[in-house]
């Protein structure tokens, strides 16, 4: 029962982070891959400050967000400028040095070494430290983060993202201000992660650069990709399926020294084949395919 | 109609050594319909390009209703008045027509984040406004029933059609049509004139480039030819036809 | 020991230029981000491990050519199997480069797979003091490494520029639609460019290993390191070698007032800072779509 609620609490973690990063990929159609720059910088918000500043779990929730957001402007609007593909390369770049930086600041982030004995979370006089405690809490936020994410791409703003994806020059001609869009759909996108990061570090109490890498970026939006771009439900989708279906090869005997690489190997091979035979994901709308071929 | 509504003085452009714009001024009056002709290549989408901001200008200016556009951004021109189509026909294919309408409205308070929470109700009403002033703009010419589908199920008039009528949607003062009948069947293109005509009578002014000369004599009141970034001549419809130097330019 | 910075600099700029050019070359004609190329470093190090330590071909030089067109011929696969078919469906760049990013996943993997993360090494010579050469001291694998990858580079260099695959290299890199219409057989270019590209992919990882122990995820610094001399060194190949020194300079010269951690830290705000005040890197041009 233990084992099922980790399982489903890492599902609500991931539905944080793919429909966050849906917002901005798959609606507003800005390929980041640097979402899991950002889940990082929640998760040691929450561990740095739980554990040395003594600060109330959701002190460092706000803190997280506050922070993420602050660099996801300057990254944002520093990016923007930049064609399609050139910004994926940017958000690349931004990865790799927010890494350098958890992995490197030692004074700070104590490096390779990680943070540990991250407290648990102590919410309005409910002591979080059962696995069904976090499933609730964890719910609670996958839930929070489907809804808003639902009402605004549901809503004409929705609409404005989308154009944007489609044809940014046209929404531009409408009067629509794009910059200002793009750099609103990253900060939620990286506010939102930030979110999850919180979540996670207080759930494993344990945090350590080897969680926020490139290939972790890489995940999610295969989350998304697979799930179906420009789609909440779609990410939903994906993150059960990409959490569960590799859990299930632990169930099949496999040693979890090659469970890891077992996992990659198969989402890997999921996007490639998903790019070949069925690009929209699995409940998608849309694909980034050239304008009107082959949805 | 006052006289410095809207004016283009003195713009310059040049890409990689090529002159797109060479010392050219014109202006524009309330009410008026200008038809902007010339051989392809004279520079004409440049222009509409650097009036709109989508390209900046090496020299010159352009002000309209007395505000001085060069340097200003994109958007921030539309919501002074002036909107434009595009040659190359730009549209949302993969939204349906009348998401495509409601896009092109301005102050909606749902595409604002905040209002999506805590003035929702405000949001909402606006919304279903829009959606029926859309249906109407949509029945005026005739595309209420594709209102549901994707704008790539429209045919190539229709589609053109709604490009028009998402500029339309944005509630203009100045229009610039950048080929808004090229490649239409006869009756599209009434339609097409129709609607122009509409607007001047709204005291709206609308600035066309065409290559299609029976039309552009037919609905403008006043033309201007250029070539290779000059402007070569301006006047009526008649004058123009009639100058030498535009018979000229034509042929070499 | 300024000298002996600026000849580490100058091996590991070298390197990186070949990594740089294979990019740019399967980027500018193939028209994506080939993230995959990371990997294909990484593969090609690993072949030549596996050929040398199991006694397959225990001829190193033999190893290594058998190892280099093993990935060119990788690279052609790819292209057949997976980039060709994506391109006739209509896939977008963004398309293929998700493509690629599964590809990087699934081959990196497969390498931890099957030969485990720690490091390893195929290096059969015992360390020497190097030559003395200008102040600085010169190994003989890294004058080897120096002087490979600057005749690979000026070979390459040559083949475009000159050869009839080159030239028509050219031609699909600047407008494939108009290739097609002068009668080139685009799809057939793209092969060469990127089986051209891997293996300069493939030469560079194996030069690298030449000199430092491998592992699985031994190729993503350096692919990044190439990809951004490509991007500050303008879409050139000339453009993209002096990137490519530059990166490798400043990595190697900036120990003296920067801790070895932050190196790769600095690529990238050089990488950034370029994007952000000269797009156009050092040398050519690039149509920029109207920026919002």
């Amino acid at each position: 029962m233990n084992y099922l609620l980790h399982i489903l609490i890492l599902i609500n973690i991931y539905i944080v982070l793919s429909v966050s990063l849906n917002l901005l990929a798959g609606y507003t159609g800005l390929l980041s891959i640097c979402q899991a720059a950002f889940y990082g910088v929640g998760a040691y918000a929450t561990a740095l400050l739980s554990l040395k500043a003594g600060w109330p779990w959701l002190g460092t929730v706000a803190f997280g967000i506050i922070i993420s957001g602050v660099i996801s402007v300057g990254i944002g609007t520093a990016s923007l400028r930049f064609r399609d593909d050139y910004f994926i390369i940017a958000t690349l770049a931004f990865q790799v040095l927010l890494y350098s930086i958890m992995q490197n600041w030692i004074d700070l982030t104590q490096g390779p070494l990680g943070v540990s004995g991250i407290p648990q979370p102590l919410i309005l006089g409910w002591q979080v430290s059962s696995n069904g405690g976090f499933f609730l809490l964890s719910l609670f936020f996958s839930a929070l983060t489907f809804l808003f994410v639902r009402r605004i791409v549901n809503a004409p703003y929705g609409r404005v993202l989308q154009a944007i994806r489609e044809d940014d020059l046209f929404a531009l001609s409408l009067g629509k201000n794009v910059a200002a869009y793009k750099v609103s759909a990253f900060v939620i996108g990286a506010m939102l992660a930030a979110i999850a990061g919180s979540v996670y570090a207080t759930y494993i109490t344990y945090i350590d650069p080897t969680s926020f890498t490139v290939n972790e970026s890489i995940f999610i939006l295969a989350i998304v990709i697979l799930g179906g771009s420009g789609s909440v439900l779609g990410s939903l989708a994906g993150a059960v399926f990409l959490v569960v279906v590799p859990e299930l090869l632990r169930f099949l005997g496999m040693p979890s020294s090659i469970s890891a690489n077992i996992r990659q190997i198969l989402y890997g091979t999921l996007l490639v084949v998903c790019m070949m035979w069925r690009p929209q994901g699995l409940i998608g709308k849309y694909s980034f395919q050239k304008d009107g071929s082959n949805r | 109609m006052t006289d410095k509504w809207f004016e283009i003085d003195g713009l310059n452009k040049s890409f990689d050594g090529l002159q797109a714009l060479a010392d050219f001024s014109c202006s524009v009056r309330e009410g008026e319909i200008v038809g902007l002709i010339g051989p392809n290549g004279a520079g004409k989408t440049t222009l509409f390009n650097a009036i709109t901001g989508f390209i900046t200008p090496d020299a010159g200016n352009v002000t309209f209703r007395g505000v001085e556009l060069i340097g200003m951004p994109s958007h921030e021109i539309v919501t002074l008045g002036i909107a434009r189509t595009f040659q190359e026909l730009r549209l949302i294919r993969r939204m349906t027509v009348i998401e495509n309408v409601l896009l092109a409205f301005t102050n909606q308070p749902g595409e604002r984040l905040g209002n999506l929470f805590i003035r929702w109700r405000a949001s909402s009403i606006k919304e279903a406004e829009n959606h029926k002033r859309a249906i109407s703009l949509l029945e005026e010419v005739g595309l209420a029933e594709k209102s549901h589908g994707p704008a790539e199920d429209l045919s190539y008039g229709q589609q053109k059609l709604l490009s028009l009528v998402c500029c339309l949607a944005v509630g203009a003062n100045l229009l610039l049509l950048d080929e808004p009948v090229a490649g239409l069947a006869p009756h599209m293109i009434e339609k097409i004139l129709l609607i122009i005509r509409n607007l001047q009578a709204q005291g709206k002014s609308v600035v066309l480039v065409e290559h299609n000369l029976e039309v552009v004599m037919q609905v403008c009141n006043h033309v201007v030819f250029m070539a290779a970034g000059k402007k070569i001549s301006e006047g009526t419809p008649e004058e123009v036809r009639n100058d030498p130097s535009v018979i000229e330019a034509y042929l070499s | 020991m300024l000298s002996q910075y600026i000849a580490n600099g100058l091996q590991a700029g070298s390197i990186t230029a070949l990594i740089g050019i294979g990019f740019l070359i399967i980027y500018r004609t193939s028209g994506f981000f080939h993230f995959a190329q990371g990997i294909i470093l990484t593969l090609s190090a690993y072949s030549v491990f596996f050929l040398l330590a199991t006694g397959q071909l225990n001829l190193p030089l033999i190893s290594i050519i058998f190892a280099i067109l093993f990935i060119y011929g990788f690279g052609l696969l790819m292209e057949a199997s997976i980039f060709q078919p994506l391109r006739g469906r209509g896939a977008s760049g963004t398309t293929l480069l998700i493509a690629s990013l599964g590809i990087y996943i699934v081959i990196q993997n497969s390498i931890s797979l099957l030969f485990g993360d720690d490091t390893l090494s195929f290096r059969w010579w015992s360390v020497k003091p190097g030559l003395p050469l200008l102040g600085a001291r010169f190994t003989t694998p890294q004058i080897a490494i120096i002087l490979c990858s600057w005749v690979i580079l000026v070979l390459t260099w040559v083949f475009i520029r000159y050869s009839k695959i080159g030239k028509r290299i050219k031609a699909v890199a600047n407008d494939p639609t108009l290739a097609r219409m002068v009668g080139i057989d685009v799809e057939r270019i793209y092969l060469w460019a990127m089986g051209l590209g891997s293996a300069l992919g493939g030469i560079a990882g194996i030069l690298i290993a030449c000199d430092t122990d491998i592992m699985p995820t031994m190729g993503m610094n350096p692919f990044m390191m190439g990809m951004v001399a490509a991007i500050i060194g303008g879409n050139t190949i000339w453009g993209t070698a002096a990137g490519a020194l530059l990166l490798g300079m400043a990595k190697h010269i900036g120990i003296i007032w920067i801790p070895t951690r932050w190196q790769d830290a600095i690529t990238f705000i050089i990488l950034l800072g370029f994007l952000l005040f000269r797009p156009q890197g050092f040398s050519g041009k690039r149509k920029r779509k109207a920026a919002v």
